[in-house]
């Protein structure tokens, strides 16, 4: 019951800062609708940094058959030509609509904020209530000694500065998707 | 470059010319009421007010150990890779930050948004060194190609228009823009700064916190050139204020739930990033990246030592003090800070920027207390710009003739009075028999003229009182009048209203008649010594142990006896006889009405609209708002209210004097609402508003009737 309710305000609250949400069966699911937007928006190029070797695999046939380009790492190199970007996201916090991605990684870092459009992958066994609820796991990775990059991410990049009207896409994703993936398990 | 006003004459020049850009004026008026409207729809699911005092309470018990705090931050970061500078001045992190450039060859610097490195003008800095600097955050950017300073600390380039920013975008790009589409507006600035951020060799931030017992910084932000600025170039400085500090994650996350809902209304921002030490970084020989956090001091360590400044260093630099400043609304940043903007502004530009800067500017707070309202930090800001302007004047070395002047008549009632008694005589040929003076003479026309002023009442309430006051047998409450210096030589008749009504009610009034002025305008002039001798000069007139209650009419007075005169005494480190029994006893006339007296639900109709202005010290003051309003209704007439009530007046004592030009502005918006209500009748309950009110709807003549709420509820029957 909880859960539900978790999965409700998660997505309640991203649709309302501009996130795109869908709840998907598997990750297959999420490498076919990653190709799909590609494909559908017109768009040329992907990036996965952080994907399981075999779900990239799987991601390459797929847009090889779509004839679309997996952009293969480093992709500081291409930076500017990543279109989406498709990630795991580590939690969502469902009060916000945020998502935490531990970006420590130079190609996760760098793909999710210069793609056009970044997808995000989150089993929905990951989303907690607020940022209470997650600060114990944020405070794991912190006391580390070693050094970390953690971003929270909630929608699209945005910016009011000029006469406070509301403008997408200033310098980051110029879209925001959120695949919440029911059947994974923690 | 920023030139602000460092003397009065050459300041009101300034906000002349503010006055007269007409975008400046209705994009921040516009900005004002959004704000104030939106923010019960932002904290309809957060206890702000208990929420705030948590965060200040704890930021208080970090202040006094921000070195400690730097030590464990620095030890923590540099296990980490990051090496942790600290500055003692502006001067210094500057020196720290460009020698950090030249060591690592870099030509090329990006900036994200940050108010600490405006403090230091390092742009400044930077360019005279040789550097390339570019700032990418859009309203930074669009300053920086305009050559100037923000105009508020969240959205620096807030004093612009579109077409405005349109032609600096098209001056930089050589290419036509269609500025009246914003969106398109945004895409240029993403196209042009894109490159920048690739070619960049070195990134420059600031911090919203310093998490010491991690080492980690924590930044929030919204457009992602944060985000970018930290991961492309090779190096990355965070320039961070000793304030920053804070000890751990959980305080973080608890400034991070008002941060983004005080500044822009969200729930959070599109980005917070937490960073800490040396992360990958692929363009370099180790693949990591040089990380460097520079601590600026520059004041702050003695600020922190401060028994009473010390609790500025609590801002988190939300920016809401300016959104809700009905000055601010109506000059702007530019008029209405140095570096730093708003109320926080007046008072932190004296300590980083020094007197010079402050002079004229500390001056222009009309003490509404709105700021104070919304501060995420519970910081007394309208106290502490009079405090400041008190450290101002103390550093001047010479006392202004104002303060010279308050001092001589107000510490001396007998005098004092004698000079108000006079002034009835001489506004005779002025009022020509009017209680209202609508033309001066042609010389203060000009500024003054913008409301009708009151005359002076030919017999002081204090004078009538013997013949008014008969000793009622077996009273059932016995009253201590505070009338203020506005009832009694002004309104008296206010007086003999109030009397009429608690006679009714078997209640016994007293005048004590060595009362003088609450001190109130001194105070506001800060001229702290004679706002102390008016207090205990008050405190002795009335002996507060034979009274249920000593009421006042005059918001202002029972908002500075209640709670300024317990400042006064504590700050002086003195302790006044009587004064708590004195402070407990003050009530404001709406409250005793409401709660004490139980003014009766009556039958009648009398057909009449009427809307209410909330004076700012009684609304914010002293929290009183829904009895005058209950209080209107019970006496039979309908409450109609009117958008923006509880915003201030444009009074403010003195302030209307100091600052016509802008008082005359509030006043305008004020009436314009009123008379937009549909209202016969505007009720308030504080003389000096009913002073400011009634002016200006006379100057407009205007059918609408000003009344103190004490007039409405004794002519009801």
């Amino acid at each position: 019951m909880e859960k539900k309710n978790l999965i409700q305000i998660m997505t309640e609250k991203a649709v309302a800062v501009g996130t795109i949400v869908h709840e998907i069966s598997s990750v297959s699911d999420a490498l076919q609708y990653a190709v799909d937007l590609n494909k559908e928006k017109n768009l040329k190029t992907l990036a996965c940094p952080g994907l399981d070797s075999e779900d990239q695999d799987r991601l390459l046939d797929l847009c090889n058959s779509a004839n679309l380009d997996l952009l293969e790492e480093p992709l500081r190199n291409q930076a500017s030509s990543i279109d989406t970007s498709l990630t795991w996201v580590n939690y969502g916090i469902a009060d916000t609509g945020t998502l935490m991605l531990a970006s420590d990684s130079e190609e996760i870092r760098i793909a999710t904020m210069l793609a056009k459009i970044h997808i995000a992958m989150l089993p929905v066994s990951k989303i907690r209530l607020d940022t209470g609820s997650i600060e114990a796991a944020l405070n794991d990775i912190l006391k580390k000694d070693s050094a970390s990059y953690t971003a929270f991410i909630t929608g699209p990049s945005r910016t009011a500065d000029i006469e406070r009207v509301l403008a997408i896409g200033v310098h980051g994703p110029v879209e925001l998707h959120l695949l919440l993936i029911k059947d994974m398990q923690p | 470059m920023i030139k602000t006003a460092q003397d009065m004459k050459s300041y009101k020049k300034k906000i002349r010319q503010a006055l007269g850009d007409s975008f400046l004026r209705s994009a921040l008026d516009e900005f004002n009421t959004a704000y104030r409207e939106n923010r019960p729809n932002v904290y309809k699911d957060i206890d702000f007010n208990s929420l705030r005092d948590i965060i200040a309470e704890n930021k208080d018990s970090l202040i006094p150990f921000l070195e400690v705090l730097f030590e464990e931050f620095r030890l923590n970061a540099q296990k980490a890779g990051a090496i942790v500078h600290r500055a003692k001045d502006a001067r210094q992190a500057n020196e720290i930050i460009a020698r950090i450039a030249k060591e690592n060859k870099v030509k090329k610097i990006i900036k994200s948004k940050s108010m600490t490195a405006e403090e230091t003008f390092l742009n400044d800095y930077l360019e005279k060194q040789g550097f390339i600097v570019t700032e990418t955050d859009l309203g930074e950017w669009i300053i920086q190609l305009k050559h100037e300073g923000p105009s508020h600390m969240v959205m620096p380039a807030i004093h612009l228009s579109r077409y405005q920013v349109g032609e600096l975008f098209e001056k930089q790009t050589d290419l036509k823009v269609d500025a009246q589409n914003i969106d398109k507006l945004v895409k240029v600035a993403r196209r042009e700064l894109r490159p920048r951020f690739l070619e960049a060799d070195m990134g420059i931030t600031g911090a919203n916190f310093a998490i010491a017992d991690s080492g980690t910084l924590g930044m929030v932000t919204n457009e992602g050139n944060m985000r970018l600025t930290t991961t492309l170039p090779r190096v990355h400085v965070a320039l961070v204020g000793f304030d920053k500090l804070v000890s751990d994650l959980g305080s973080a996350l608890r400034i991070l739930k008002l941060l983004p809902r005080n500044a822009t209304g969200q729930a959070i921002t599109s980005y917070v990033t937490w960073i800490k030490g040396a992360n990958q970084s692929l363009n370099t020989p180790f693949g990591k990246k040089e990380m460097h956090v520079v601590f600026l001091d520059n004041g702050r360590l003695s600020l922190s030592k401060d028994p009473l400044f010390c609790t500025s260093l609590r801002c988190i630099r939300c920016g809401a003090c300016a959104n809700v400043c009905p000055i601010y609304s109506k000059v702007g940043g530019h008029r209405y800070g140095h570096v730093y903007i708003g109320a926080i502004g007046l008072i932190l530009t004296l300590f980083f920027h020094g007197k010079d800067n402050d002079r004229a500017i500390v001056r222009n707070c009309i003490n509404c207390q709105a700021c104070k309202e919304v501060c995420p930090v519970s910081i007394d800001l309208p106290h502490l710009i009079k405090k400041t302007y008190a450290r101002v004047i103390k550093e001047e070395g010479k006392t202004p003739v104002k303060n010279f002047l308050l001092a001589k008549v107000m510490k001396n009632r007998k005098l004092f009075h004698f000079i108000l008694r006079s002034a009835y005589l001489a506004q005779q040929p002025l009022s020509k028999g009017r209680p209202l003076i609508r033309h001066l003479p042609a010389f203060l026309e000009k500024d003054h003229g913008f409301r009708s002023l009151p005359t002076i009442a030919k017999i002081p309430l204090r004078d009538l009182w013997q013949t008014l006051s008969p000793k009622l047998e077996n009273p059932s409450l016995r009253i201590a009048l505070f009338a203020g210096c506005a009832m009694d030589f002004i309104y008296p008749d206010h007086g003999k209203d109030l009397l009429k009504l608690l006679k009714k009610a078997n209640i016994q009034v007293d005048f004590p008649l060595d009362q003088t002025c609450c001190g109130l305008p001194a105070m506001m002039a800060a001229e702290e010594k004679t706002a102390k001798e008016l207090a205990v000069k008050n405190i002795q007139a009335f002996e507060a142990e034979s009274y249920d209650y000593i009421l006042t009419l005059c918001a202002s007075c029972a908002s500075h006896l209640t709670h300024n005169y317990e400042k006064i005494f504590r700050e002086a480190k003195e302790p006044a006889m009587d004064l708590k029994l004195f402070t407990d006893k003050i009530i404001d006339f709406s409250s005793f009405m409401d709660r004490v007296y139980k003014f009766p639900q009556t039958d009648q109709n009398m057909n009449k609209q009427v809307t209410y202005h909330a004076p700012c010290h009684l609304c914010r003051g002293l929290h009183v708002t829904d009895e005058p309003r209950a209080l209107i209704q019970k006496a039979g007439y309908t409450y109609v209210p009117s958008k923006d009530e509880d915003v201030c007046c444009g009074f403010g004592g003195s302030y209307s004097v100091d600052f016509p030009e802008i008082s005359s502005e509030i006043l305008k918006k004020k009436l314009d609402n009123v008379e937009a209500s549909g209202a016969d009748i505007l009720v308030t309950d504080c003389p000096g508003c009913v002073m400011q009110l009634s002016g200006g709807l006379d100057k407009r003549q205007s059918h609408i009737k000003v009344l103190h709420l004490v007039e409405l509820l004794a002519n009801k029957k």
